[in-house]
């Protein structure tokens, strides 16, 4: 049976045709769920990538070795860097196109795409929620899990308190702000007669570094659809100026060792954070932080609460993942919404005053103290060190 | 003082939040919330967005407006942002029927919310980073684009040209994996402006900071008197179809909400009492090795 809303779509970011590593996490991720989908519901859906760039065909083709079936491209010197107001008009436009789906998938009655994937950084979450709002459908954002079932449903709204199955939906589920509960997520048609309206597709934005990409399979074949975007005179009157790379405030990839700190700074805060960042000098650590410390639960002066204090930094589900080869976790007990972030660290120390924190299962050395005991004297070990013992850049 | 110029006008939309700093919050004992026991404030991103809107007032004299939608309760986080910006409309969207929205069946109420300001002549909306207890960080831009405003995120600062009627303003993008991009970026009015947790207000000249403590010392005699620049609107007041709102609105709905699983302890630890020097000289010693690529084990 053919259906009115078909495929998974995942909106691609790259930079100047080098994909971001969300967009091929999305697109691993996408190929598992269709194949799986395909198979239960003998169906043959597809997994299409969106581009949106300039001279950026190789990357087009890349993605089919990363999983996609078809690569809708969207190519025009206007779309070299993004912009929200004409990328969410031309996304919107190519989801509402059934002749570009006719390329890939034959004639079909075609209206919406079924479900769609953006990346939850800053240019995917902005774009995921206006392309939403023009799509008059649901988006769930932050998502680190995905299920695809039937689910019977019983809703005062959404069904009118009957029970009713909705078939091929997306569990989508996100880590709370505590990172202690798991909600999970349901974009649903309104059945109920009063309220009647259909809501596809079923979208959600993903968090980076959660889903592994697949191998790249060389061999794959795929369709590239070339797709020219229509834009409006008014709408090219936002110009990008200027646009000057920065080094990252916060830069987790390129150091070898992490420290990051927890509620435990709050004894003294502000004398505590600046122990951290003593010892991250060091041995020339990026300091994280635990989600609370992001809700700025203690006083501290203006320059480290800017500094320190700030989402950028937090590591775990609601935040990076960090894998480096030293992980120092500073009065942090180990929610798993932490452990989450930072589990594949190389070598992992605690210092932590109470031996049955959650983090002594997930460390190699555990030092049982106060960081303000403990630090001093690291420091002092490390300097005493450092001749002998030279870290290289 | 000087009266407000209709040159721009300007919206900020905010929430009461519950309150993270220590003392105030509370959490069960599963670690989850404790909502009852939690006092609420203006969120941390919506006062940065207060202040945004301040600078607009300072610099270009503008007429500020600031809404919310939520219980009577939330009228606190209106008097706490007018504080912060010196507004001189406070709007409260409050209905029954508003409540379980999710964020587009929050954004319908917020565009019309926003539409019944100065007859619906804004120039710029401003709305923080995200909320700290839903954190989606959906519900601006959703607004922008009901409202038909070019949306501007990740917002760090912004100036006005009133003669031209353009903004420019610089934006802050991490892309992962690569770098961060600090962008400028110029758009006609109206926009729509959600700033970024960095955003900074520069007050560079006397008249400025001049300026800047005369409607400081407003805002605090405005604030303690807020009840007078409030006005209450209702599904019927803003002119809203109930269809598009709260529950019945809303395409996404909470399925279930459960405990995130915890793992298997993954390591073993090797326990050390911290005072003891010489096994701290150890640790720094495998740092080291660690950090030179050695395995340690």
């Amino acid at each position: 049976m053919m259906s009115k809303h078909q495929h998974l779509y995942v909106v691609i970011e790259h930079e100047d045709g080098i994909p971001v590593p969300v967009s091929l996490e999305m697109l691993g991720e996408a190929r598992r769920l269709i194949d799986d989908f395909n198979k239960k519901y003998s169906s043959d859906e597809k997994v299409v990538a969106l581009v949106l760039g300039h001279n950026v065909r190789k990357l087009c083709e890349e993605l089919i070795f990363y999983g996609a079936d078809a690569v809708i491209y969207a190519d025009s010197p206007e779309l070299r860097y993004r912009r929200n107001l004409i990328d969410t008009k031309v996304i919107s436009q190519i989801a509402r196109n059934r002749e570009i789906v006719a390329e890939f998938s034959g004639i079909s009655d075609f209206v919406k795409p079924r479900y769609m994937f953006f990346g939850a950084d800053s240019i995917g979450r902005h774009l995921s929620s206006t392309v939403l709002a023009e799509l008059e459908s649901g988006l769930a954002s932050d998502i680190n899990k995905l299920v695809i079932e039937d689910l019977e449903i019983k809703h005062e709204h959404k069904t009118k308190g009957q029970p009713m199955i909705y078939e091929k939906t997306l569990e989508m589920y996100r880590p709370d702000f505590s990172g202690f509960l798991w909600t999970t997520i349901l974009c649903l048609d309104n059945r109920n007669p009063a309220i009647e309206r259909e809501y596809h597709p079923q979208a959600c934005s993903i968090i980076p570094g959660v889903f592994a990409p697949i191998e790249p399979d060389k061999s794959r074949r795929g369709v590239i659809v070339d797709y020219v975007p229509e834009f409006e005179e008014r709408d090219l009157q936002v110009r990008i100026i200027d646009r000057k790379i920065v080094k990252s405030a916060v830069d987790f990839d390129s150091h070898k060792a992490v420290i990051s700190f927890g509620k435990g700074i709050k004894d003294s805060p502000e004398q505590n954070i600046k122990l951290v960042s003593e010892l991250a000098k060091e041995i020339d650590a990026e300091v994280g932080i635990s989600l609370p410390i992001s809700k700025k639960p203690f006083p501290v002066s203006q320059g480290i609460n800017s500094t320190y204090m700030i989402p950028d930094r937090v590591i775990g589900t609601s935040g990076r993942k960090v894998a480096p080869l030293l992980y120092i976790a500073v009065g942090i007990s180990g929610a798993m919404q932490h452990i989450a972030g930072m589990k594949e660290s190389g070598f992992i120390v605690a210092i932590n005053p109470d031996e049955n924190s959650p983090i002594r299962d997930e460390c190699d050395i555990f030092i049982r103290g106060r960081m303000e005991d403990v630090i001093p004297l690291l420091i002092e070990e490390l300097k005493k060190q450092r001749p002998t013992v030279e870290v290289k850049k | 003082l000087a009266t407000t110029t209709k040159d721009l006008n300007v919206a900020v939309i905010v929430k009461l939040e519950p309150d993270f700093s220590e003392g105030n919050v509370s959490y069960n004992a599963d670690g989850t919330l404790n909502r009852a026991e939690t006092k609420s404030i203006l969120g941390p991103h919506s006062a940065i967005a207060s202040n945004a809107a301040f600078y607009a007032k300072v610099k270009y004299g503008a007429r500020v407006a600031v809404g919310t939608m939520g219980p009577p309760i939330a009228e606190s986080a209106l008097q706490q942002a007018q504080l912060l910006c010196d507004a001189d409309e406070l709007h409260l969207y409050s209905d029954r029927i508003f409540a379980g929205a999710d964020t587009l069946a929050t954004a319908e109420v917020l565009k019309a919310g926003v539409s019944k300001v100065e007859g619906g002549k804004v120039d710029i909306v401003f709305s923080g980073h995200r909320a700290s207890d839903g954190e989606t960080g959906q519900t601006g831009p959703q607004t922008a684009w009901k409202l038909g405003y070019t949306f501007l995120g990740n917002v760090i600062d912004y100036d006005v040209d009133l003669q031209s009627r353009l903004v420019r303003a610089r934006r802050l993008i991490s892309l992962q994996g690569f770098y961060d991009v600090i962008e400028e970026v110029e758009a006609p009015l109206p926009v729509f402006i959600s700033t970024d947790p960095s955003y900074k207000a520069f007050f560079n000249t006397v008249s400025q900071r001049l300026a800047f403590e005369r409607y400081q010392k407003e805002a605090k005699s405005r604030a303690e008197n807020y009840k007078q620049f409030l006005k209450v609107l209702n599904t019927q007041q803003l002119g809203i179809n109930p269809k598009l709102v709260g529950l019945p609105g809303s395409p996404t709905i909470v399925y279930k909400v459960e405990r995130i699983p915890k793992a298997k302890a993954s390591r073993k630890a090797e326990v050390i009492d911290g005072t003891n020097r010489d096994l701290i000289a150890r640790v720094a010693a495998n740092m080291y090795e660690v950090l030179e690529g050695m395995v340690i084990k």
